[in-house]
């Protein structure tokens, strides 16, 4: 019954992506970053590289663990969940080359940190954002 | 019996069929460690590529996570943990063109395989290529651990192969070996002759081993029986040999084997002396010429004829010893089918000798040594153009029959023999003397050929031969006719030219009954035609017999003293278309030779009959006299004939008179006597007739029972002239009528005669006095006229006479 339910989830989350893109990657206009690709979202967050095109140095702020929104943007990003997002993130952290993003303690947080530093970067609720920020990456539909 | 021989070990059973296991072994297991050992390599490569594979399979996340962070940190660790496995010798992981990682083993020398890549992707981005991972197999260790594992399953097949090995010898030996060694052992101690079969080893009952041994049970009794069947031949075979050998050792009968030209190849000693051959041996093979054949080319033909024909041949051969001496062997050969001929002597020389006499007296006269009649025809049976002249000489002695009659046989002989002398002395020595009968002599005189010169020889001869014979104190006087033919004039082979001598025989034996004949008479044409003259007469006879030339001619009987007809005697007449009337004196003797009198006699009584009943119807009381010739006596004209002739034209037995001569009673008295008195005792008169020309024996006339007697007319002719004769005819007439008998005078023919046959009293007369024999149809006429005539003389007779009458 709980397999049924979450499969009926699952279903109904991928036949309504445009639904659920309810957040937007923003940066600080002092950043001078206007727009990211989906790659360059995905090797941020993913700790490929850090660094952007610009030569500016891109820091990735994490929501928390047990956020959805969290889950949502993994998903809709690289199609993955927490648990592959963590177990990928424990074998670079084993190695030390790399670390995982940030994590700020909320979505205001997240907001707070990026305006505080230049280089951050967050996705957050898109409601919560405004003149203040960047929005440099909004997944499409 | 043999020792059991050991089978050595490399010859039996075990050791060959392990040898043909191990080599079926050794080379199915090398083919097939060969074939296992190429799939274990190859399976093998497979495994440890697959395993390889399954490898990198387990690291490829962690491999693209590393190079997709650029960590080579994590990137070694893979590489690291890929290198602990023995199987991998050298790891590379590489993000495009960097190489994020690379460890390789020590030591290693590399296989020429290709190494194992894997292209790595973004963990996040499937479609994105990021780099790869390369891996090099340890290929040593790889393959090392496939020879072991093939060693190691070769040396398992090679222990199973053993123990197969191993296993089926010992089964071989327990199942095969092993019971055909118990029967081997059992075979060796057993005595098939003394019985008892071979035991089955335990358990085998229906194996093969048990039929084998079944088998050799069965050829081991059909052995023994055939064994047995074939002593008890060879025993039976060698009495019969013993036996045979004896009977060829001691046979009377000489027995030889030979080949075709009459080597010897054995004999027995019969043979030898028979054949009179040495003893000794001369040379080897002896031969059957050797012995001293008269005709030995003609024995050696035997053998050969023997040989072509493969049957039993055989003949006589004349043997000749080395004194002079003669021995006949008889000698048959019978082929014994290999070439070579079996033959038996005998010796027949007795047998010959003996048979060479008779067949010298088959052809001699015991008496005088003389060749007979059938030695006479075998010497002249070939006689032909090419045979010189000769003539023929055939002698009959005259009147010896007389001499054999009257003084005996012995003084016959002692005649003979001095004949023969006689004849001998006469002839040459080339000459060839025969006696071919009682009396009969011929000679065969060589190169005689004309009468002239004969003529003196054969008439010193007869007149030898005439000469005085002393015999005892007998001297005995015969004579003798010859007759003469000459071959080849006279006739072309032996049967004619005695046919000839035989005419001109009988000519010279009648001619010398008158006076003054030389006594031989030469053969001539004119002897032949007379003979051909007598054939030709008969042949007529037959003819006028069957077609009626005979008639009967009746001449009257009359009563002397009353001048009437008593009866008339019927006589028969034959008128030849030809040659006229031919007298009775020629055609009856013809007659009686050749077979025609029977139906002649039947004839004439027949006429007679007929005749005689006629005349009785017409008023002749009287009886008419049939003439019956001795050979018609009794089966020509039995007496039932006589009667039913009587009967049949119903005449009385008195109308018939029956004439018969002496010659009758000369014969068979007995038969001749029953004959007389069946007639007689039936009524019918016999008369003698021509009584006095033969014998005229006084004692036939008391000893027959007669009824009248005619006096030939000889008596009757001479009477007036001859006293003598007229004695004589008186004492007979006398003599009958005190015997009770009427006579009848012959051939009275004038009256003179008549007058004195009246003066003697005798009562009956027959002659040309009173009437030649005339035809049945003048009889009457003749009847007539006698009656007239005797009628006038009437008066001369005695009136007491007539009374008696």
């Amino acid at each position: 019954m709980k397999t049924a339910h979450a499969l009926l989830i699952l279903l109904l989350a991928a036949a309504w992506p445009a639904a659920a893109a309810d957040w937007v990657v923003v940066a600080n206009p002092k950043a001078g970053i206007t727009r990211l690709s989906q790659d360059e979202v995905t090797n941020i967050y993913l700790g490929r590289y850090r660094r952007l095109a610009s030569g500016a140095t891109a820091e990735p702020i994490d929501q928390p663990a047990d956020s959805a929104l969290k889950a949502r943007f993994y998903r809709q990003l690289v199609d993955k969940n927490l648990a592959e997002i963590n177990a990928y993130w424990s074998r670079l952290v084993f190695s030390g080359k790399t670390r995982p993003p940030r994590i700020a303690g909320s979505n205001e947080d997240a907001l707070q940190i990026v305006l505080l530093h230049p280089d951050a970067l967050a996705y957050v609720d898109k409601a919560r954002v405004d003149s203040r920020f960047v929005v440099v990456f909004e997944i499409a539909e | 019996m043999a020792s059991p021989q050991l089978t050595p070990w490399f010859k039996g059973i075990v050791f060959r069929s392990l040898a043909a296991v191990t080599l079926i072994t050794v080379l199915l297991g090398g083919l097939s460690s060969l074939v296992i050992r190429e799939q274990v390599a190859t399976r093998g490569h497979g495994e440890a590529l697959q395993r390889l594979s399954e490898l990198l399979d387990a690291v490829e996340s962690t491999a693209s996570v590393a190079i997709f962070a650029n960590d080579e940190q994590l990137a070694r660790e893979v590489v690291q943990g890929l290198l602990r496995n023995s199987e991998v010798q050298r790891v590379t992981i590489s993000a495009g063109p960097t190489v994020l990682a690379r460890a390789e083993r020590s030591a290693t020398q590399f296989a020429n395989q290709p190494p194992v890549d894997r292209v790595l992707r973004s963990p996040f981005k499937k479609a994105e290529v990021i780099g790869g991972i390369s891996l090099d197999a340890n290929w040593d260790a790889i393959y090392k651990r496939v020879d072991d594992n093939s060693r190691y399953a070769l040396l398992m097949l090679l222990s199973q192969l053993l123990l197969v090995i191993v296993g089926t010898a010992g089964m071989v030996f327990l199942v095969v070996v092993r019971p055909i060694k118990a029967t081997s052992d059992r075979m060796h101690r057993h005595d098939p002759v003394n019985g008892g079969a071979l035991a089955i080893p335990e358990g085998h009952a229906g194996t093969e081993i048990g039929r084998l041994v079944g088998d050799i049970n069965d050829l081991t009794g059909r052995l023994v029986s055939t064994l047995n069947q074939e002593r008890e031949l060879r025993r039976q075979h060698e009495i019969a040999q013993r036996k045979y050998q004896n009977l060829f050792d001691h046979a009377s009968s000489g027995i030889f084997v030979a080949d075709i030209d009459g080597r010897l190849a054995s004999f027995n000693p019969a043979f030898i002396s028979l054949t009179w051959l040495s003893r000794t041996v001369a040379e080897e093979p002896r031969r059957l010429i050797e012995a001293g054949w008269s005709e030995g080319a003609q024995l050696i033909d035997l053998l050969h004829r023997c040989a072509q024909t493969q049957l039993p041949c055989a003949d006589d051969f004349l043997l000749r010893g080395r004194r002079g001496d003669e021995r006949w062997l008889h000698v048959a050969v019978m082929p014994l089918g290999d070439g070579s001929m079996q033959g038996t002597i005998t010796d027949v020389t007795t047998r010959k000798r003996e048979e060479m006499t008779a067949r010298r007296l088959a052809v001699t006269d015991p008496l005088t040594g003389f060749f007979n009649r059938q030695g006479l025809l075998q010497a002249f049976s070939t006689v032909d153009a090419d045979t010189p002249p000769f003539a023929i000489v055939m002698i009959d002695l005259d009147g010896f029959k007389l001499v054999n009659d009257a003084m005996g046989f012995p003084v016959g002989d002692q005649v003979l023999l001095k004949v023969a002398k006689r004849i001998r002395a006469t002839v040459q020595p080339d000459d060839y003397l025969a006696r071919t009968g009682g009396d009969d002599f011929v000679l065969i005189l060589a190169g005689a050929d004309a009468r002239e010169a004969l003529a003196p020889r054969i008439e010193a001869m007869h007149a030898l031969l005439c000469e005085h014979y002393a015999v005892g104190r007998e001297s005995v006087l015969i004579g003798a006719s010859i007759g003469v033919a000459f071959f080849p004039q006279d006739g072309a082979d032996m049967p004619q030219l005695l046919r000839s001598a035989e005419l001109a025989l009988n000519s010279a034996r009648e001619a010398s009954r008158s006076v003054g004949t030389t006594g031989y008479r030469f053969f001539d044409q004119q002897l032949q035609m007379v003979v051909e003259h007598r054939r030709r007469l008969e042949d007529d006879l037959r003819l006028a017999v069957n077609g009626g030339e005979l008639c009967l001619a009746f001449q009257p009987i009359i009563d002397l003293r009353t001048g009437c007809m008593a009866g008339a005697e019927a006589l028969l007449r034959w008128q030849h278309p030809a040659r006229g009337f031919i007298s009775p004196e020629i055609f009856i003797p013809l007659a009686e030779r050749v077979g025609l009198i029977g139906e002649i006699g039947r004839q004439v009584l027949e006429g007679a009959c007929m005749h005689a009943a006629a005349w009785r119807r017409d008023g002749f009381e009287m009886y008419v006299s049939v003439n019956v010739s001795a050979s018609q006596i009794p089966d020509d004209l039995p007496p039932a004939v006589v009667l039913d002739a009587l009967r049949r034209h119903d005449l009385p037995p008195h109308a018939i008179a029956i004439e018969i001569t002496e010659g009758v009673l000369m014969n068979d008295i007995d038969i001749a006597q029953r004959w007389i008195e069946e007639l007689r005792a039936c009524g019918l008169c016999i008369f003698l007739d021509d009584f006095g020309t033969g014998y005229s024996s006084l004692s036939y006339l008391k000893r027959f029972a007669m009824d009248t007697v005619k006096i030939d007319k000889s008596f009757i002719m001479d009477m007036s002239a001859d006293n003598s004769d007229r004695t004589l005819v008186e004492a007979i007439i006398t003599m009958a009528g005190s015997l009770g008998l009427k006579v009848v005078a012959e051939g009275v023919e004038d009256a003179g005669q008549l007058a004195l046959l009246r003066e003697m009293g005798c009562a009956y007369g027959q002659g040309y006095l009173f009437s030649r024999a005339v035809a049945a149809v003048d009889f009457a006429s003749t009847v007539a006229r006698i009656s007239a005539e005797m009628a006038i003389d009437l008066p001369n007779l005695l009136p007491d006479e007539l009374e008696i009458v």
